[in-house]
């Protein structure tokens, strides 16, 4: 019927980007199963999708009383060593029957939540943006403790280079006319409506964290950015606020890296409009002007010093 | 950072002095979040003049979140956009994110610290710590399983830097009180080490803080008779002699906020515009708000002592 998701995307807190080998031990933790890594275009590792059991509210735009009951999908990530991402989805499905059944029987479908009764797309669809109730389906919570198990590792300083609140991105995917729209609801939280022609494949859930993580990026230089408060702080305070932009994020951009070819005509139409790339390279060449500008004034200054 | 606020008594200008803390180290350029942990009287709300919280928040608190009350996320309050007072409603520029997490209204010390509570603290603390630069916790009055469960959540968080504030009035009682919250039976540093704190470290992140003071010198004194004010230093002579013998004195202390009318008439920030513009707040007060919360996170102010 649809699919529903929640990625949450932070800062990895340690004073530096980790290794491979590092990524690969904090992930394990986590599950003690096999993390993967790839490691082109960007070192990206993530451990094995784990599952969460629900018996829960639905969303609903109409406020109906909707019941469903089955498996969420989650996973922890981490990007080039800095970015740390928890995402969950799970595809709702109408159930055989109105009675709940028994959990091997969700067991066997991984994954998927089943309406008990009757539930129409659309108002499930146009329900997902709100927050749920306490007892409604909670990709974010899930999501949230996903990241948290990695941010906690032992094998992390905590020392993190800036502070920046972490970021979440609610996404539903229906089937029909291809379409995507992506909206900035308030400081954190963003949703992405997605239509894709035939079945719906787990490709769709790696282009929505895809979208998450140069979402936080972009945010968090925008972030850095307005507290460098270029112009209304003297040069050499703006150069040294705007240096962890430098340090850590600049070089994490690589929109579609992991995007299946079949979907990467959703990243393109993203990326006429609203622009992320765009806006991202106006905000790198305003970061490395602001540094030359800043050099050049240095160095005057050295030489004038030194002439005297 | 986390900062912990603590004061023996209620009543003792705790609230209002660690909001004002906050409010002034937002200014200064940082993100900073401020936990009203004072479940028994939640009053965050209404010193930030947010009136929809004034009490605690009907919404999911901090109380709820903490008991596990269906609420994954406690309820946020961005104060530069929802403050009633038209001076806090606009983030100035260069200043950092001001943000409230309220109690619940009509919520209710903690009945105790069950192991489900104290991961969901470590769990805020953790995640706030992200996200902020400065996280100020209004633990309450005295010893209450707050302070038992705050002490036991920065023990499971070694690399989360944290300071404790004691707050108390220049008074005899207030004195001696402060020092036997910190240092008497079952205080702070008893259970602090009870819970696997090691005593002296974290005799060390512990600093006082003295509210409403009346210096014998200041402005509102001047109309006092010869035989007042001589009373009144002696009175302060002997009040320091008191702090030093308890280990409240000058060393201990991270500073001192002058007794101002408007604070003792309403419960508020006190902003510049109070300051220069109504002129309603004595200049001195806004500049040792301002002075505590660069302290706080001096390291020259806390070595060791
Ligand atoms: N510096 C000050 N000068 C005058 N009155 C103050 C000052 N600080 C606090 N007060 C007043 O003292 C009372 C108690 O303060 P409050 O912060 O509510 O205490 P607590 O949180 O310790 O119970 C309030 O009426 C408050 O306005
Ligand atoms: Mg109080």
């Amino acid at each position: 019927m649809l699919v529903m998701g929640e990625v949450h995307t932070g800062l990895l807190q340690n004073s530096g980007e980790i290794p491979e080998s590092t990524c690969r031990d904090v992930l394990q933790l986590l599950s003690g199963e096999r993390v993967r890594v790839s490691r082109r275009p960007i070192v990206y590792a993530v451990s094995p999708d784990l599952l969460t059991g629900v018996d829960c509210r639905l969303p609903s735009a109409s406020q109906s009383r909707i019941r469903g009951a089955g498996t969420v999908l989650s996973r922890s990530s981490i990007t080039g060593g800095r970015v740390v991402q928890g995402s969950s989805y799970t595809r709702i499905e109408r159930s055989g029957s109105d009675r709940r059944q028994p959990w091997s029987h969700y067991l066997a479908r991984p994954g998927v939540v089943e309406v008990l009764g009757k539930v129409k797309s659309r108002d499930l669809a146009d329900g997902f943006a709100e927050d749920p109730p306490a007892d409604g389906l909670d990709l974010g919570a899930i999501s949230a403790r996903f990241l948290d198990v990695v941010q906690s590792s032992p094998l992390l300083d905590r020392r993190a280079p800036f502070k920046i609140a972490r970021t979440r991105l609610r996404w539903v995917a229906e089937q029909g006319e291809p379409a995507i729209r992506f909206t900035l609801h308030s400081e954190q939280m963003r949703t992405v409506r997605l239509v894709h022609t035939g079945e719906f494949t787990p490709a769709v859930a790696d282009l929505c964290e895809d979208l998450a993580l140069h979402d936080w990026l972009l945010t968090a230089l925008l972030v850095i950015i307005e507290r460098a408060r270029i112009g209304g702080t003297p040069g050499p305070e703006a150069a040294v606020k705007l240096a962890p932009a430098v340090d850590h994020l600049l070089h994490l951009w690589m929109p579609s890296a992991r995007v299946d070819d079949v979907l990467s005509a959703y990243w393109e139409s993203l990326d006429r409009r609203p622009g992320f790339t765009r806006q991202w390279q106006s905000l790198v060449d305003r970061v490395r002007d602001q540094l030359a500008v800043h050099t050049l004034a240095f160095l005057r200054e050295k030489s004038g010093g030194g002439a005297r | 950072m986390l900062i912990f606020a603590i004061s023996d008594k209620g009543g003792t200008g705790r609230s209002v002095t660690s909001t004002n803390i906050v409010y002034r180290h937002a200014l200064q350029g940082n993100d900073v979040c401020y936990l009203d942990f004072d479940f028994g009287s939640p009053t965050a709300g209404a010193i930030f003049s947010v009136g929809s919280v004034a009490r605690g928040t009907t919404r999911k608190g901090l109380h709820d979140y903490l008991l596990g009350e269906g609420a994954p996320e406690p309820h946020r309050v961005d104060v530069w956009t929802e403050s009633d007072r038209e001076g806090l409603r606009t983030k100035p520029p260069g200043a950092g994110r001001l943000v409230l997490l309220p109690g619940n209204e009509g919520g209710g010390e903690l009945p105790a610290v069950e192991e489900e509570t104290l991961r969901r603290c470590v769990q805020l603390f953790s995640r706030l710590d992200e996200e902020f630069d400065l996280v100020m916790v209004d633990v309450s009055a005295g010893r209450s399983f707050t302070a038992e469960m705050v002490l036991q959540a920065t023990v499971r968080l070694p690399s989360v830097p944290f300071r404790w504030l004691v707050f108390h009035r220049w008074t005899r009682q207030h004195i001696i009180a402060a020092d036997g919250l910190v240092t008497g039976a079952d205080g702070l540093l008893d259970a602090g080490t009870r819970f696997g704190h090691k005593r002296d470290a974290l005799r060390d992140r512990i600093r006082f803080v003295r509210t409403a003071v009346l210096e014998p010198d200041a402005a509102e004194l001047v109309g006092l008779r010869d035989e007042q004010r001589a009373w009144l230093f002696a009175c302060d002579t002997e009040l320091r002699e008191l702090a030093s013998r308890h280990k409240v004195g000058r060393t201990s202390m991270l500073g001192k906020i002058p007794l101002d009318p408007i604070l003792q008439w309403r419960e508020q920030l006190i902003s510049d515009e109070d300051v220069l513009a109504s002129k309603i707040a004595n200049a001195e007060t806004a500049a040792a708000f301002d002075d505590l919360a660069k302290k706080i996170v001096d390291d020259a102010a806390w070595e060791g002592l």
